[in-house]
């Protein structure tokens, strides 16, 4: 093999840790130092907060929240802005989680980041929260038909009869919103095939950025809204003015992802000049 | 600064990301002691929580009267068959119970869901794009254009080429495979920013402990 590479081959071999060590001082210098780049507000998000905003006073929102406490990062703006959005309105809110993790973090965030009494909201009359329950596909399925064929009681153990707000709560013909958060990109079917399909019941979901382009083709025809990563996140913090994380979040992500821009540049013009041999002279 | 149980836990907590933030300049022992911290943590939380889960589901309720709940109880048992291997046969029954529930749940939402109100949009669409402007005709054109080239490209019962060349459905298969690049690179893009993401969580984690030490 020759030892004259060329440019191309130099440019595709470049150590990586340069480009973790450019990344991570573009990301640390934004957070220290907050540039207040402007946020830009896309369809999904505007949906979204119309969805919550256009409901009726008195409206029932269930939300399958299905956090990880591993991807807390990523979900803290959506959730934190949502939940406030939820609690400024006269909305009875009934929260259930599909996965171990959402109970967990209900019980570190709600009260804390964001605390419903100072919203004027009461447990029991304004908002419920029912606990893990091991749902997928099948448990979604079953809180369409009747909520308490899946809980009995809420995350206390207080039996659903004996709280007010659950008293004309049983399927989904009395949810007039679901906002489903997940993280699993293909859960995104859930909601679609055993809420949206059978009842009609208007949908906006909350996910990962990787999991947003399999959630777009829903939007609009089949779900209202939808928050794709903490950027979406920020979105809603703007649009909806409830600030929060990821406003902060913001700018060291917008600085932070140049350098792999600049090195996919690189990667792609290396296999490129090496594929069709540019400045290699012919023999 | 007084130092209290909290700020011993953000402090190993700070260790913690250090050690798995130490990777990027190469494997090394401090790295692994936190991958394997990290994991066993993780298998604790998650056992403490499915147990849990299995005592108010099931072994609670079955307390009070519900016996039915044995039923599904057993099944799960025998998923622990798996692990001797003369008795790992019995672990395909809640496997196929599974699999039949799952498949049942599932299949009138995906034709009507997925596929006809899916395929309903997009025609939808095109009728109503014109009135839209020039923009949501090229939008609607070009998801139509991916959409049909991108199916194209998993039709595997026709050749894609003859000798002669590519064929009609080979072209189609060959756009649609720009398209299916295009969509799985959003997909990466996604994934990428959601990396960024964590990491900004982590280093301004670091950064407020840091500011905590110093004072600041």
């Amino acid at each position: 093999m020759s030892n004259n590479k060329t440019i191309w081959h130099k440019l595709g071999n470049i150590d990586y840790r340069w480009l973790y060590a450019l990344s991570l001082i573009c990301t640390i210098i934004p957070i220290l130092y907050p540039l207040g780049l402007p946020v830009q507000v896309s369809g999904g998000t505007i949906g979204y907060f119309d969805a919550i905003d256009k409901l009726p006073a008195g409206s029932v929102v269930a939300v399958s929240f299905g956090a990880s406490a591993q991807l807390l990062d990523e979900q803290e703006a959506q959730f934190l802005a949502t939940w406030k959005l939820l609690f400024q309105r006269d909305l009875k809110v009934l929260f259930y989680n599909p996965l171990q993790d959402g109970t967990l973090m209900l019980q570190t965030e709600l009260g804390k980041q964001v605390i419903p009494a100072s919203y004027g909201k009461v447990y029991g009359e304004d908002y419920v929260v029912l606990g893990y329950a091991p749902l997928g596909e099948a448990g979604e399925a079953s809180m369409g038909i009747n909520i308490r064929g899946v809980y009995t009681t809420d995350w206390k153990g207080t039996p659903l009869n004996d709280l007010p707000m659950m008293k004309d709560i049983n399927s989904a013909k009395d949810i007039d919103l679901l906002i489903f958060v997940y993280t699993s990109c293909t859960d995104v079917e859930f909601p679609i095939r055993q809420w949206v399909t059978p009842y009609k019941t208007p949908t906006i979901i909350a996910t990962l950025g990787c999991c947003g382009p399999m959630a777009a083709p829903y939007y609009p025809t089949q779900i209202q809204g939808f928050l794709s990563g903490s950027g979406m996140g920020t979105e809603l913090e703007v649009y909806g003015r409830v600030p929060g994380p990821g406003a902060a979040m913001s700018d060291a992500k917008n600085i932070g992802v140049l350098p792999f821009l600049f090195f996919f540049i690189f990667g792609n013009l290396s296999y490129i000049g090496n594929r069709y041999k540019w400045g290699v002279k012919k023999q | 600064m007084i130092w209290t149980i909290a700020t011993l836990g953000t402090l190993v907590a700070s260790f913690f990301i250090l050690s798995v933030l130490s990777m990027l300049w190469k494997d090394n022992p401090v790295f692994r002691i936190g991958q394997q911290a990290v994991i066993g943590a993780a298998t604790a939380h998650y056992i403490v929580l499915n147990f849990e889960s299995v005592y108010k589901n099931a072994l609670k309720p079955m307390m009070g009267g519900n016996l039915l709940l044995i039923i599904p109880l057993f099944l799960g048992l025998l998923m622990y068959t798996r692990l001797k291997k003369e008795a790992s046969w019995l672990a395909r029954y809640p496997t196929a119970v599974l699999v039949g529930v799952g498949t049942g749940v599932m299949i009138a939402g995906t034709l009507r869901g997925q596929i006809i109100d899916q395929l309903k949009a997009t025609i939808v669409d095109i009728l109503n794009a014109p009135a839209s402007g020039g923009l949501t005709v090229f939008n609607t054109v070009l998801i139509l254009i991916g959409t049909i080239t991108a199916v194209t490209f998993f039709t595997y019962t026709q050749k894609h080429a003859t000798e002669k060349g590519l064929t009609l459905l080979g072209w189609s298969a060959k756009i649609g495979r720009i398209f299916l690049m295009i969509s799985l690179g959003a997909n990466w893009s996604g994934e990428l920013v959601w990396y960024l993401t964590q990491l900004i969580g982590r280093l301004t984690y670091l950064i407020n402990f840091a500011k905590l030490l110093i004072g600041g």
